[in-house]
């Protein structure tokens, strides 16, 4: 059995009338890199957002290594260690690479100054050393000057420097080439071996397959499948998020 | 690293050979010699604002410079009184002005009030002046400066409306409760303290001869306001908000606050320019024009300058140089006895091609 890291149980979420999400409970362990598949709609974005604090769950609970957190906001996920790289909204295009790395985080003196020239050089050292990225020239270029794959890479830099426990990515890969998705699944499986454990929201199958240890399958706002990966197909994950919970019988019935 | 079973079928990149391709480290690519170090830091300061129109500037004094040089009664520029008219006094108020909307439009707002909370911050003033005494009436000015931008703040933030119609709807507001307090006649500060010698003329108001005091508030309040934005991790935060206000809440930054305090400073520099403003004339006129040129003139300034209208982008030197170049343009034209028009197609032509000419940089920066 694998430590948990995080568990979330019976979560529910409703916005005015609509519920988006009813009654979803799973388990993050550490070192482990998890799916979170599911058509639109199905209640991934939601289930990111309670996960990293942004928005408050209408009922539930949130355990983090075992210990209820009662109050579950941004603050104190980002105490906790939880890091959220959102599809395009992860970095500040405008802010150079040492600022976005820093951003919220920055070396400062007493009075709040910024040590500039201290932030350049620890920035350059994270992007050669934690992830060896392509093409970029210094830190102190700007975010908007990057590639898509260079800019998520720099999040993900940003992540590990920081020693983030939970990285959650939502939609990583849908913007990216295809050298840099295999890229950004290889960091993925590389920071398991560094601990830190990883969500990935995805609708492509293919790539959720490659790295992830266990798949949760979202569908109108429920959890119809958390499965380990020896236990499935890209098949039957297919037909999970195509069909619901009605594909997984039918599957399952074709196959055993 | 640990390599792990998987699905023969997929084979995942595990290995990092997808990733370090090159090998190469930018902390070995750093530049030797001084012409080459010059030059990579080059590259970090093309596109962001301060360096182009720097340039654009230079080369603008450098012609009136000449022109005067070779007709000084036609064209004098370069005569003491004038020059430190412009450069000491006209530029320093438009400056100041620019470098706090410039701040507000980094932090992705914007005010369409300021040049009526200009004239009922000074009224504050005048009247404060009266009733305790000067020193009362500065910190009321600057005070009243603060509460207009926190009114304005407060609306945009917690009720989410565009900040452009929100400060169009309170500029009417304070324009109306400049009037109501005032009467339509002007308010005069009390004449005492323009004289020569005394001590709030002699700090607000002075004329040393070649430079006024206005220029070396100018000096402490650009020192003071780029150290804030450009090394300060509260400035940094403004930056990060006016960007991608999704990307800082993400990393936990609230851009609530940090556009709370955006408008904050926005509001102690408008309060102070203010009172620079009847310090200069003195008297300042409800409803009047005077005030109300420099809303939308300090928003020239700053996107002269570089600041981007969406928010994220700007530099505190080049609001000021953004400002400095409209009031020499200014000067220039008066100078050559260009009718009244000019100066306003002339501005304006500079404003636009300012903005074209930024969002063209723009996508060059590296």
């Amino acid at each position: 059995m694998i430590n948990e890291l995080l568990r979330l149980e019976k979560i529910s979420k409703d916005y005015g009338p609509n519920t988006v999400l009813k009654d979803v409970s799973f388990t993050i362990g550490q070192n482990e890199v998890v799916g979170l598949l599911g058509d639109n709609g199905a209640g991934k974005s939601t289930l990111v957002k309670i996960m990293s604090g942004v928005v408050p769950m209408t009922s539930g609970s949130y355990f983090w290594q075992g210990e209820q957190i009662t109050n579950v906001n941004r603050t104190e996920t980002e105490r906790l260690g939880v890091e959220t790289i959102f599809q395009d909204s992860a970095l500040v295009p405008q802010m150079s690479i040492a600022r976005n790395i820093f951003m919220g985080r920055e070396i400062t003196n007493k009075l709040g100054f910024m040590k500039v020239k201290e932030m350049d050089a620890i920035a350059t050292d994270v992007l050669d050393s934690v992830v060896t990225i392509e093409g970029i020239k210094s830190s102190r270029q700007l975010v908007q000057s990057l590639s898509g794959g260079q800019a998520q890479a720099v999040a993900i830099a940003r992540a590990v420097h920081f020693k983030r426990s939970l990285l959650i990515l939502d939609e990583p890969t849908s913007a990216l080439a295809v050298r840099a998705t295999e890229a950004l699944l290889a960091y993925l499986t590389q920071l398991k071996g560094e601990g830190v454990s990883s969500v990935l929201v995805t609708h492509n199958l293919h790539h959720a397959f490659q790295v992830c240890d266990r798949h949760i399958v979202m569908n109108h706002g429920k959890k119809i499948l958390d499965v380990r990966r020896e236990d499935t197909s890209v098949e039957e994950l297919t037909a999970a998020v195509v069909e619901g919970e009605t594909g997984v019988k039918r599957f399952r019935e074709g196959r055993f | 690293m640990a390599t792990k079973k998987l699905d023969p079928l997929i084979e995942a990149p595990l290995t990092t050979e997808a990733v370090a391709v090159s090998g190469r480290r930018m902390s070995d690519s750093r530049p030797e010699g001084w012409i080459n170090k010059i030059r990579y830091n080059l590259q970090f300061v093309r596109g962001r604002g301060a360096f182009e129109i720097g340039i654009v500037f230079v080369a603008i004094i450098v012609v009136f410079s000449i022109i005067s040089a070779v007709n000084p009664k036609g064209f004098p520029f370069l005569k003491a009184e004038n020059l430190s008219g412009v450069l000491t006094q006209s530029v320093p108020m438009l400056a100041i002005l620019s470098i706090a909307v410039g701040i507000l439009m980094v932090a992705g707002e914007f005010d369409l009030s300021l040049g009526f909370a200009i004239t009922f911050n000074a009224i504050v003033f005048v009247r404060f002046t009266d009733m305790f005494g000067v020193w009362v009436g500065v910190i009321g000015g600057i005070l009243s400066g603060v509460f207009i931008a926190l009114v304005n703040a407060v609306i945009v933030v917690y009720t989410r409306i565009p900040s452009f119609i929100a400060t169009l709807g309170m500029g009417f507001f304070w324009g109306g409760a400049s009037i109501f307090i005032n009467g339509t006649n002007a308010a005069l500060l009390n004449p005492e303290l323009t004289k020569d010698g005394n001590p709030f003329e002699f700090i607000f108001a002075h004329d040393f001869g070649t430079f006024r005091s206005q220029v070396v508030w100018l000096l402490i309040l650009t020192v003071i306001a780029w150290f804030f934005l450009h090394r300060h991790k509260l400035g940094n935060h403004i930056f990060a908000v006016g960007g991608n206000s999704a990307a800082a809440r993400a990393i936990s930054i609230n851009p609530n606050r940090v556009k709370l305090l955006a408008w904050t400073v926005y509001g102690l520099l408008s309060g102070f320019a203010s009172v620079l403003f009847v310090a200069r004339i003195p008297s300042v006129q409800p409803g009047g024009n005077a005030t109300a040129d420099f809303t939308l003139f300090a928003v020239a300034a700053a996107v002269v300058g570089g600041t981007s209208l969406l928010g994220g982008r700007g530099s505190v030197i080049g609001m000021v140089v953004g400002a400095a170049l409209i009031e020499v343009i200014k000067n220039g034209l008066i100078l050559a006895k260009a009718p009244g028009f000019y100066l306003q197609l002339f501005v304006g032509v500079t404003i636009v091609i300012a903005a074209i000419f930024n969002r063209f940089m723009e996508g060059k920066a590296s």
